[in-house]
């Protein structure tokens, strides 16, 4: 549909667009004796859509949970923005205030309003005074469409606007990417297009943003690659044209084959 | 055949009918009917007997004065009474500030705003009311009467702080925490090293009342740090300029114990259960093993035996000189025993939160101490209070065990009242009635009310 | 932005290491609880010193100094950790009544809650609200003063004699003090006959089995109950008239002035208290459980046992009551642990049981110190034993059902 101000197309896995700005090496990572992530590379840069697909269990969630540190990787390196991922407290604390994410539980405060759960990070991390935090954040629920309910509860809202709220809410740190995990996978299906609109206008306003999801229209429209992983490991990369028309892989048709 | 019309059938089952459903359906139930009956008849004729006729109440109605307060000396009741007005009257202040400020958050956001009428709230608490009473039936002097007309007056008074605007509604707090601060001073006197815990409340109730949300962190900072400093200071110089010779604890005794004894206990375990269910979710091993040995070493235990550490050994691992009151080691071991219980309750507050609120804090940035203090707690606590209500009414009916340790408290005093020479033998039922009922107003009305609190929660977020 | 470089695992300075922080953290709670206790126990050993207390155990070997009410066999020679045993076994057994009393009660109440008789469902319910909401102290208390020591019951020498109709003895005496229940006397083989006894369990557990795979093999009813039971009672027969009335019973009577209970068992005042007590309001929580217990096994439950054409009695065996009793275990199992715990309270009224005889002994000038220490540990110990009997269960239910 639309096209995005000036993405040429990769298919190399390494390379990314312009500057690298998450540089994944040689990562693995362990549940017990489980390998959730096997020998991960992926570079992805800035004001680039990277779209993770796969089948459940294949690693896709773990591998962005681990760029901002909710999983601890236990090989390889992880570069955030010229940050590394170690166990320095100081870099862990870079690092989130500069990546964002949804959940596919939205996982909204239900005891603040929703102008609180937006304003609070802000206020707390970034030590804003709380007048400016809260304008900004109808600044930001204007962006995503609800003004309206800036005072009431998560719970009097419906999921499609609890998850823009979530979007929100994370765009209140001005982060510099932003990690989708499966966003519209837990919402009734006609309340999947508002969170995806959002998202959409998102991408093509320049967000770097990595977005593990089912939504191949969306994959489609605005991305730059498509990721397909599988049993913990990158299987394939493409452009999304390349990517849905021409597989290589085998187990890229066989997935493809049963989502499609 | 056409149709007959017959006449609508009444929807209320008839007494006839209620009697064939609920008593008699089929032959068994017929049959434990039949046998309850005479024999419910034959207790109920036989406990008003002794309510009404039989019963030497008069045993209740002389000694009404050591059951309420004991041993207190008889010139200084003033100071009781004193305290109950101000009690009260911060029970209204506390009350109205938490309705309207429920009625704020609910009009904000839209939600429709449920008024509940008096009448339905009196209903609630008819246990206690009807404790009340009796009391006053008891009542040889008119003092009893004023004082409880006094205190519901205060309460109603209390009550006027829903008129607060919103933007003040942190004053009421405020108000309460001195006006419970003073209750508490006006009996123990200002002398002492009480000053420092009144200090300390009422610099919270002034952090809470003013959070200065307008200004730049570090100036906040600076500013409330100013503000409590401040506050303690006022206190002190209040203390030191109004001395009040009070009445130490070993003179406190009756009902009037009991009530600050399990107040006094759950008020200060909550802070160290906090810190032990925490310490038990640690995840360094050290600390949470530590935590888990303490809880399980306490709850493996009968209350008394930590009683007995607190009265034989306590006194002994304490550095030579200090002298701690027989009612001061009494609290302290209730203080640690209900410590546990109360870990355990937080921890299962903690353990419900689903982890998705840690991670979406975290993910903001938030640090750990600041994802626990705004995210976690508030909601964990509110959904055990109920729990806490329960604890509450647990250490309210242990206190009783201080019986054992010779302090009196309301079940203890009665071997005061027995050891007067005309009930010395007799009248130990009447008595035992007596205690067991204001134990079981109190208890009853507070299931009650968290039975009710935990309806609300679970609708409600 | 001063954090550390991209680069082959740069090692973070170590006040920022997240591990190192976490080794540090935990060295340094021990360290401020170890120098917490020391601090204490530094205290207790000085002050203790110079009173003149002591702080081992050499004081168990030393002679009690006081009589226990009520225990023939023991005098004020014996050594203390005799008064230790005679203590532990006095909680086990105002325990162990005070929990039968609590089952039987509890779980009649509990159903007599859920009776569609308004009569009982109000008497049960008024019963569990009164007896839940009062300290069990009161309770006791009430026993010993208004039932027992000032109540309307005679003296010894004026018990009440209830006589079993028709004999010449008594079934039951009561008085102030004492009751007295019917007891067992050896005519010379009882030893004999509790081998009998434990033969005739054997074998009807062996028929049970035996009747179970009847009823799998071959569809017949297996009664096993019946034939059981019927087993067991043969068996005791046959050892009661072959080994020639190895027992006899014996009846509750006053002795010639009237001031003993000969034969019979004599049950004190402050033992019924206790157990009756603590049973009658551990009940009312066990009554509680129950019923919470059978509304949790969930509707569909039901449904779906009227769909397969059980009757109501089939339902309740087979389908509602194994599942509520799986929800009832661990919280029965956890009332149980009270019960024994609030045995303890029997200091209020003189049942020797273990902390009311560590209170006398602290009391005839034993160290406290030990005295509480072992004391804790008894409690410890039944906890612990308790709590893994419910482990045990709790397992042995969740691999039953899988």
């Amino acid at each position: 549909m639309t096209s995005r101000p000036s993405a040429p197309a990769f298919a190399d896995a390494t390379k990314a667009k312009g500057e690298a700005f998450i540089e994944v090496t040689d990562v693995d990572k362990f549940f017990g004796d489980f390998q959730a992530l096997k020998d991960i590379n992926i570079n992805v840069g800035k004001q680039e859509v990277v779209v993770v697909i796969g089948p459940s269990g294949s690693g896709k969630s773990t591998l962005i949970r681990c760029i901002n540190r909710l999983e601890k990787h236990d090989r390889g390196s992880i570069v955030v923005d010229g940050i590394e991922l170690s166990d320095d407290i100081r870099n862990i604390q870079e690092v989130r205030k500069e990546t964002g994410m949804v959940f596919q539980q939205f996982n909204l405060f239900p005891h603040l309003t929703v102008l609180d759960n937006i304003a609070l990070a802000p206020r707390q991390v970034r030590r804003q005074p709380k007048r400016e935090a809260e304008e900004d954040a109808m600044k930001l629920l204007e962006r995503v469409g609800i003004p309206e309910q800036a005072r009431k509860y998560p719970g009097q809202l419906s999921g499609g606007q609890q998850q823009r709220v979530a979007i929100a809410r994370s765009l209140a740190m001005r982060p510099k990417v932003m990690l989708f995990d499966e966003p519209t996978s837990a919402l009734d299906p006609e309340m999947i297009k508002e969170v995806l609109d959002v998202m959409v206008e998102l991408a093509e306003g320049g967000m770097t943003m990595i977005v593990v999801t089912h939504e191949m229209g969306f994959a489609r429209a605005v991305a730059n690659r498509v990721v397909f992983m599988a049993d913990g490991q990158i299987v394939e990369v493409g452009t999304p044209e390349h990517f849905f028309t021409d597989p290589q892989e085998d187990r890229t048709k066989l997935f493809l084959s049963q989502i499609l | 055949m056409t149709a007959v019309e017959t006449a609508p059938v009444p929807i209320r089952p008839g007494f006839v009918t209620w009697v064939r459903q609920r008593l008699f359906p089929n032959v068994a139930s017929g049959v434990v009917t039949v046998i309850l009956t005479p024999i419910l008849v034959y207790l109920g004729y036989r406990a008003v007997m002794f309510v009404a006729v039989n019963g030497r109440w008069e045993v209740v109605s002389r000694n009404l004065t050591l059951f309420m307060q004991g041993t207190f000396p008889r010139d200084e009741q003033w100071r009781i009474v004193v305290q109950i007005l101000l009690l009260a009257l911060a029970l209204g202040v506390g009350a109205s500030t938490a309705g309207a400020a429920a009625v704020d958050r609910a009009r904000e956001a839209g939600l429709p705003v449920v008024k509940q009428p008096l009448s339905q709230v009196v209903r609630r608490f008819w246990p206690i009311g009807l404790f009340v009473l009796v009391l006053l039936y008891f009542a040889s002097t008119l003092t009893p009467w004023l004082v409880v007309a006094g205190a519901l007056a205060a309460f109603g008074l209390g009550n006027t702080a829903r008129f607060l605007p919103s933007r003040l509604r942190n004053l009421g707090w405020l108000l309460m925490t001195l006006l419970i601060v003073a209750g508490f001073q006006v009996v123990s006197g200002t002398t002492g090293r009480s000053w420092v815990m009144s200090a300390m409340l009422v610099a919270v109730g002034v952090l809470v009342a003013f959070p200065l949300d307008g200004l730049a962190p570090r100036a906040r900072l600076a500013a409330r740090a100013g503000m409590a400093l401040l506050a303690a200071a006022v206190v002190f110089g209040i203390y030191t300029l109004i001395p009040l010779e009070g009445i130490g604890w070993d003179q406190w005794s009756g009902l009037f114990l009991t009530l600050w004894v399990s107040a006094l206990a759950i008020i200060l375990s909550f802070p160290l259960g906090l810190l032990l269910a925490l310490a038990r979710r640690s995840s360094l091993p050290a600390i949470r093993v530590l935590a888990t040995g303490y809880i399980e070493l306490i709850r493996g235990v009968p209350l008394i035996t930590l009683l007995f550490m607190g009265q034989y050994i306590l006194p002994f691992t304490l550095p030579p000189g200090s002298n701690l009151s027989s009612i001061s080691r009494a609290i302290a071991a209730m203080t640690l025993f209900t410590a546990a219980y109360v870990a355990e309750i937080v921890r299962g507050g903690l353990q419900s939160l689903p982890t998705g609120q840690n991670e979406a804090a975290q993910a903001l940035g938030l640090s750990a101490s600041k994802a626990m203090r705004l995210i976690i707690l508030p909601q964990a606590l509110r959904a055990v209070i109920p729990a806490m209500v329960g604890q509450f009414i647990s250490i309210f009916k242990d206190s009783s065990l201080l019986y054992i340790l010779a302090i009196n408290e309301f079940l203890g005093v009665r071997s005061l009242v027995h050891a007067q020479a005309d009930f010395r033998s007799i009248a130990h039922a009447e008595t035992l009635v007596f205690v067991a009922f204001g134990y079981w107003a109190f208890s009853y009305s507070m299931s009650k009310e968290s039975q009710r609190l935990e309806r609300r929660l679970r609708v409600g977020l | 932005m001063t954090s550390t470089r991209a680069g082959a695992n740069v090692r973070p300075p170590f006040w920022r290491d997240v591990r190192v922080l976490r080794v540090v953290g935990q060295i340094l709670a021990i360290v401020a609880v170890f120098l917490l206790l020391r601090w204490l126990y530094g205290n207790l050993v000085t002050n203790s010193g110079r009173v003149g207390f002591d702080l081992d155990f050499g004081f168990l070997t030393q002679p009690t100094q006081f009589q226990i009410p009520n225990h023939d066999e023991f005098n004020p020679r014996s050594p203390v950790w005799q008064m230790v045993l005679v203590g532990v076994k006095n909680t086990l057994l105002a325990s162990f009544f005070g929990v039968i009393v609590a089952a039987i009660v509890g779980v009649i109440v509990g159903i007599a809650r859920l009776s569609q008789n308004w009569l009982a469902a109000k008497l049960a319910t008024a019963y569990v609200e009164f007896f839940r909401n009062i300290p069990p102290l009161v309770i006791i208390v009430f026993f010993a003063f208004a039932v027992f020591l000032y109540g309307p019951l005679p003296n010894l020498r004026e018990s009440i004699e209830i006589r079993a109709p028709g004999t010449d003895h008594n079934l039951l005496t009561l008085s102030l003090e004492q009751w007295g229940i019917p007891s067992i006397a050896d005519n010379g083989a009882l030893v004999w006959y509790a081998l009998f006894v434990a033969l005739g369990l054997v074998v009807s557990a062996l028929v049970w089995r035996w009747r179970t795979r009847v009823n799998d093999e071959t569809g017949a009813p297996h009664h096993r109950l019946l034939w059981s039971l019927g087993i067991l009672l043969a068996i005791l027969a046959v050892g009661f008239l072959v080994l020639g009335e190895p027992f006899r019973i014996t009846w509750p009577t006053l002795s010639e002035n009237r001031r003993r209970l000969v034969d019979g068992f004599a049950i004190s005042a402050a033992f019924i208290s206790v157990a009756g007590a603590l049973g009658l309001y551990t009940a009312s929580h066990v009554a509680e459980i129950v019923r919470g217990s059978i509304l949790a096994v969930s509707r569909g439950q039901t449904e779906a046992s009227n769909a397969l054409a059980l009757s109501n009695f089939q339902r309740y065996r087979f389908v509602v009551l194994p599942q509520a009793l799986r929800i009832a275990l661990p919280p029965l199992i956890n009332q149980c642990l009270n019960l024994v715990k609030n045995t303890s309270l029997a200091a209020a009224v003189g049942y020797s049981e273990i902390t009311v005889l560590t209170q006398a002994s602290i009391g005839n000038g034993r160290p406290a110190v030990p005295s509480i220490v072992i004391l804790m540990l008894v409690y410890l110990t039944l906890s612990l034993v308790i709590s893994a009997l419910l482990n045990v269960v709790n397992r042995r239910m969740t691999l039953v059902s899988r």
